[in-house]
């Protein structure tokens, strides 16, 4: 399957942390294509907030909903995400465009994600198959 | 009668698929895992990972809250 993110909020980066971690644990191929502002999800310092909350409670709501998820068993998504990387089925892909764009460093990103690329390379990827958009 | 004993209790989505998609990788075939869990989703979750992975789902018990699949390695 594959996914375009091209939002930078928490309820994104968690969908995509458990589709992507699941999938990968079902050997399914998860390939997500991070655009625009999805790009900033990658980003080794990022701290994504609560897009369905008032502008003033995005920030402490995402500190509560990363505590309960905690209790859930959800202790470091990003641990999760390396794992579902390193086994091969869950792929990270930057648009390189957009990063231009952005100004967006390949250098600001985990080391696991793959290197970037374009329209075509997503295209060649996903063709045929299904694409979800987040 | 299990030879992994997976206690996943109040861990919720995705936590049971990945927590037992870990240990079934560390048996070898044949083997059975007896999976604990108390999330309402891993009802669906647990057969949904079994039927893509191959493995067998023995047996499922359900005692209140808490539900124990039975797992044959394939």
């Amino acid at each position: 399957m594959n996914f375009i993110v091209k939002d930078k909020s928490f309820e994104k980066f968690m969908m995509m942390t458990i589709l992507g971690t699941t999938g990968g644990a079902m050997d399914v191929e998860m390939n997500f294509f991070f655009t625009f502002w999805g790009l900033n999800l990658l980003k080794r310092k990022f701290k994504p907030k609560v897009a369905g909350m008032p502008t003033p409670m995005k920030g402490m709501a995402a500190g509560m909903f990363r505590k309960r998820l905690k209790k859930f068993g959800i202790e470091d998504p990003w641990e999760l995400i390396k794992e579902a990387v390193d086994d091969g089925k869950m792929k990270l892909y930057p648009c390189q465009m957009t990063m231009d764009l952005m100004n967006i460093k390949r250098e600001e990103m985990w080391d696991f994600v793959e290197d970037p690329i374009g329209a075509a390379g997503f295209i060649e990827m996903s063709d045929g198959g299904q694409v979800v958009s987040l | 009668m299990a030879d992994i004993i997976l206690n996943a209790l109040g861990k919720k989505c995705p936590m049971p698929v990945l927590m037992t998609r870990k240990e079934l990788k560390k048996l070898n075939t044949g083997q059975v895992l007896e999976l604990i869990v108390d999330d309402k989703g891993a009802l669906k979750d647990v057969p949904a990972l079994l039927h893509k992975t191959g493995d067998e789902l023995m047996e499922t018990k359900e005692d209140g809250e808490k539900v124990t699949f039975m797992i044959k390695k394939n």
